[in-house]
């Protein structure tokens, strides 16, 4: 189907619903429906194969003082963003589609705490991003909401959270991740029959500190870059790549070919440092020891390229900073032909070493059925037999130029997406070769821009973890909203499906194989009803801690 | 079959013998950064006008400008820096270079601190601060005439203009 005649069928669906389009721009198309027909129009999506990417409560009383609830479904197939957009005043309940789409949950929870946004499903479920002393009725993300303000804490309020049992609290740090998290696994002798998750330790306030008048749309990509301190640059290219298409601006294509290099050098350091961590977790510290020294030179190279081993800094809205001369172009083909040849000889030990084989294999399975209703992403989507990779269902930058497979496995156990990554690491390396071979010539920024105020955009990168989803209205000489959804963000309810069953050894690897990153992620809180053996999505967020209330 | 498998395995050793050891004796040896590095900047006191212009883009606010009675300091903290060099690419007067040096910790929070003192230049009717003087020196530089009325404020200077204007249409002076 041609994009007209797929808009087309949204249209008229849309019409049927006694809903309107609002606007068409490039692959989004923004369009708006009353409450009672949120759910309908949701259910037809989510049947034309539509994954849900993101929702966004965004406080628009400053434009036409209501409370708007942003869905944002992705078809895949088509390569359509679809913007479903529903608004009232901050007394009206919108309902909830996560009983038809369930990876809803988590986003909606997310605006009913930070912009107040009621829906209706989830009045009685505990406070989900924020603290459990924050005061009621204070909503952060509004716009009267100061953002250096700190409100006084009570910690009275903790006592009320503390469980009624005990299980085996794994954090606040995980063993060897080194990031701040929190599970609580039940556990059933050596089994494992549910897990708590509470999130959101390091929540930054991030999206509010960029529409305080301490930042700009140049500075912006800064702080972007700072929300994960693995693949930084994914964040301040989607944050550029959004604020581009809002404003329709034409970014050179020597600008996009170099951020597109910078993004795949970013992705092999990602996934060699997992598959050395994996290969710690497991107990084979040879293999770690060996793939983060095949790491090394790709650090280097990034910072000979961008001029920082991570946190690159090359971004601005309209081009990037640093130029890739010949010199520089030679140096990185030959140190990627040696990171090829030296991962390709580890790796046939480490795939062959029966340690990690025998405890990967058929350990925290991720069914598709529960991949596609969770809308997981990246490589835990592809380890489960979803073809999802957002390179390839909506090109961005300079990855139309370039010709890559997407690994997909369809076991969904830590082997396959361990082995994702592994084939990843070749592709990615491939994909830089060919984008070097062709860096066509031209200036590396635009001169300048504007950028109007209240358009709306939606970008997606994919991220090593998975795709990375922005989505901005822009403001003046700053973003009025920038939503932020980082991969681990859809990947972490996974991890309950994952888990549940499994034998308590393989929760460290497991948890590890979604490799998540908690501080960019930072929203969350998950159970599963102990009881039900089934893998159905009912009483999403009713676990063991909150089945006594 | 079961021999392969093993002989395999032993592949890493191999490998660890071949490369033999990575690790360097940080920090003698060679320089362990790239040509392209970027780390703390350095402000050349001598070509800085005082604009600020690196002030309102220093995405950590690392730069700051303070306003004294006679004074205007502009302050870098390299603890706050990020060291991405958008000052350097903003600077009109190329005051600011990029230099390699990254190696900054110290037990004295005022080794981090650098500062560029300008003297203020005021108004020769009201006495208010204009700005810095070394930057009225390089607006002299590139714009004629200017040193005619550079050294007033921007309210004298309008209530001048204000007054010549009159003169011509008739007023008494």
């Amino acid at each position: 189907m041609s994009l007209s005649s797929n808009l087309k069928a949204i249209e008229n669906k849309i019409k049927d619903l006694g809903g309107f389009i609002e606007t068409v721009s490039d692959n989004t198309v923004i369009v708006e429906i009353t409450k009672d027909n949120l759910k309908e129009f949701a259910k037809w999506l989510y049947e034309n194969n539509a994954f849900l990417k993101t929702c966004a409560g965004v406080d628009e009383r400053e434009i036409n003082s209501r409370f708007t609830l942003y869905h944002i479904f992705g078809l895949d197939e088509m390569g359509i963003d679809v913007v479903v957009k529903v608004s009232g005043s901050d007394k009206d309940y919108t309902p909830t589609i996560s009983d038809i789409v369930p990876a809803a949950e988590w986003c909606e929870l997310e605006a009913r705490d930070m912009v107040g946004i009621r829906i209706s499903g989830h009045e009685d479920k505990p406070k989900f991003i924020l603290p459990q002393d924050w005061p009621e009725n204070v909503y952060p993300l509004r716009k009267d909401f100061s953002y250096d303000y700190r409100p006084q804490s009570e910690f009275s309020k903790f006592d009320e959270e503390l469980p009624k049992e005990v299980g085996l609290p794994i954090g606040p740090y995980h063993p060897i991740l080194h990031e701040p998290e929190y599970f609580e696994l039940y556990v059933e002798g050596e089994k494992v029959v549910d897990v708590f998750y509470r999130g959101f330790h390091v929540h930054r306030g991030i999206e509010k500190l960029a529409e305080s008048p301490r930042f700009t749309y140049k500075t912006i990509p800064f702080l972007a870059e700072r929300i994960c301190g693995i693949c930084g640059f994914v964040h301040s290219s989607c944050y550029v790549l959004t604020v581009e298409k809002a404003a329709k601006i034409e970014v050179p294509e020597r600008a996009q070919f170099i951020r597109s290099i910078v993004l795949e050098i970013e992705r092999i350091h990602s996934h060699l440092l997992w598959l050395g961590i994996a290969a710690h977790i497991l107990g084979y510290d040879a293999g770690f020891m060996q793939l983060w020294r095949i790491r090394e030179p790709v650090m280097v190279l990034a910072e000979l390229l961008t001029g920082s081993r991570k946190t690159y800094g090359i971004n601005i809205v309209g081009g990037v900073r640093r130029d890739i001369d010949e010199s520089k172009k030679r140096k990185a083909l030959e140190i990627l032909r040696n990171v090829r040849d030296e991962f390709k000889k580890v790796v046939d030990v480490l795939v062959s070493v029966p340690e990690i084989v025998k405890r990967a294999s058929g350990t925290g399975v991720l069914p598709k059925e529960d991949a596609r209703k969770l809308s997981v992403v990246g490589p835990v989507a592809r380890g489960s037999g979803l073809e999802r990779d957002v390179r390839k269902n909506y090109p961005y930058f300079a990855y139309r130029y370039t010709s890559f497979k997407v690994p997909v496995y369809s076991e969904g156990d830590n082997l396959a997406r361990t082995l994702v990554r592994i084939d990843e690491v070749f592709e990615s390396i491939s994909i830089v070769e060919q984008l070097l071979d062709a860096l066509p010539k031209g200036p590396i920024a635009v001169e300048s821009y504007e950028i109007p105020p209240f358009r709306k955009a939606v970008g997606a990168v994919e991220a090593p973890r998975g795709e990375d989803v922005h989505f901005i209205i822009t403001g003046l000489g700053r973003p009025y909203r920038w939503r932020v959804r980082a991969p681990t963000y859809q990947n972490l309810p996974a991890l309950k499906v994952m888990l549940r069953g499994a034998p308590l050894a393989d929760a460290f690897l497991t948890i590890a194989s979604i490799d998540p990153c908690f501080s960019c992620t930072d929203r969350a809180i998950v159970i599963h009803d102990i009881k039900s053996g089934s893998r159905k999505f009912v009483n999403l967020f009713y676990g063991r801690r909150y089945a006594g209330r | 079959m079961q021999v392969d498998k093993i002989a395999k395995l032993t592949k890493i050793v191999t490998i660890g013998l071949k490369t033999g050891r990575v690790t360097i004796k940080y920090p003698f040896g060679a320089p362990l950064v790239t040509e392209s590095f970027r780390g703390a900047i350095s402000i050349d006191n001598t070509k800085c006008w005082g604009c600020g212009a690196c002030v309102l883009i220093c995405p950590p606010n690392a730069l700051s400008m303070k306003f004294e009675k006679d004074n205007i300091i502009i302050e870098y903290f390299k603890g706050r820096c990020i060291f991405c060099g958008m000052c350097a690419d903003v600077c009109p007067a190329n005051a600011i270079s990029v230099t390699k040096e990254f190696e900054l910790a110290s037990t004295d929070l005022e080794d981090l601190k650098e500062y560029v003192i300008h003297r203020t230049s005021k108004c020769s009717i009201c006495g208010k601060p204009i700005g810095p003087t070394s930057e009225l020196r390089s607006v002299i530089k590139s714009q004629p005439v200017s040193e005619e009325y550079i050294n007033l404020c921007s309210d004298c200077r309008k209530k001048l203009f204000a007054k010549a204007i009159s003169i011509r249409f008739g007023a008494s002076t």
